[in-house]
């Protein structure tokens, strides 16, 4: 990994990280939704300090170019978290329905009830 | 002092029953509530049934969000303090007194704890609980023995801030946030028995994601977050 890379990726994870605290400042994040941001950030930050860990992984897998292992895992990590999302809203997309038709009937009853 | 006991159930059909009849049966001097948080099983029939206190949340929240929900109604009824207490039969109500004793000398949070006179084993949940502990040293300053104690009792003031704010849920994390922008708490030393009947959710995976979460908050998020947003000294 190149040394601009490396400062590269410090620098945007930090920007990440600090961005994320603001958001929970503003009172906008929750707490537990910025967790893996924070550990992606860390992870990020932690290749490009101790490069060796991303040089030893990518032998491991098999991929020639330590830079193309990282974007491989990114891109890897970021598809399991869209599809984890994904998941999300359809739970929402769900619960959302519950209430509607619940409130919805709810309110029926208590004109019929008048 | 009118307190309120907010026992949040989740699928606590088994345990229920026998939780609200020891607390109206020995302690008819508290009030309480029970928050079903959208369970499937029988937990809402049986306390219907029982004409219980309980309001009924239509689709499941968390304990976050259920606790949350108990904090609203003590904050409309206008209650002096809240006091969490589990479903499960692991609280014991004998301590609420104690509780109350100290919030009216001046605390704002009481933690029934069980590790104020007596020492922490070392098990693999201990390990977690005293990592904990020294991450709200290190950041707050105060030294809390029991941290993930579910048992903790909040003044008027908390209340109202728990009640109506986003990132307030009743966890250590929320604790360390409170100490630093002033908040006392004390700790009495308390017994809790093993839950009874029913599974908790606490796995090993659980447990490893609640540890990284708590750490992670603690060490890292609080200390952005802003430090005047409850002022404790009036």
């Amino acid at each position: 990994m190149s040394i601009a890379f490396r400062i590269t990726l410090i620098i945007v994870s930090v920007f990440t990280l600090l961005y994320m605290c603001k958001k929970v400042k503003q009172e906008k994040l929750q707490i537990e939704y910025s967790i893996f941001w924070t550990l992606f950030a860390i992870m990020l930050v932690l290749f490009s300090i101790f490069p060796q860990i991303a040089d030893w992984m990518s032998e491991l897998v098999g991929v020639y170019s330590t830079t193309n292992f990282i974007f491989l895992l990114i891109i890897f990590i970021l598809l399991v978290k869209c599809f984890q999302l994904t998941m999300d809203i359809s739970k929402l997309d769900n619960k959302v329905k519950e209430l509607v038709q619940k409130i919805a009937i709810d309110e029926k009853e208590k004109r019929e009830q008048k | 002092m009118k307190v309120l006991i907010i026992i949040p159930a989740y699928n606590e059909q088994d345990n229920i029953e026998r939780v609200v009849k020891h607390l109206t049966e020995n302690y008819p001097e508290y009030d309480y509530v029970v928050i079903n948080d959208g369970s499937m099983d029988k937990t809402s029939e049986i306390c219907h049934s029982n004409h219980y206190n309980i309001i009924d949340l239509p689709v499941n929240l968390g304990l976050a969000g259920g606790f949350q929900t108990g904090m609203k109604y003590a904050y409309q009824k206008g209650y002096d303090c809240a006091v969490q207490f589990d479903a499960d039969g692991q609280h014991r109500p004998e301590y609420i007194a104690a509780m109350i004793r100290k919030i009216e000398e001046g605390n704002d949070i009481v933690i029934a704890s069980r590790f104020v006179e007596e020492k922490k084993p070392t098990t693999a949940r201990m390990i977690g609980s005293r990592l904990i502990t020294t991450a709200i040293r290190l950041t707050s300053g105060a030294k809390i023995m029991d941290p993930t104690s579910g048992m903790r009792m909040y003044n008027k003031k908390l209340i109202e801030v728990l009640a109506n704010n986003i990132n307030f849920g009743p966890e250590p994390d929320t604790v360390s946030y409170l100490i630093k922008m002033g908040a006392k708490v004390a700790e009495i030393q308390a017994k809790m028995d093993e839950r009874i009947a029913g599974q908790s959710y606490l796995n090993a995976v659980n447990a490893a994601k609640y540890m990284a979460r708590m750490l992670i908050s603690i060490l890292l998020i609080q200390n952005f977050r802003n430090k005047k947003k409850v002022d404790f000294t009036k």
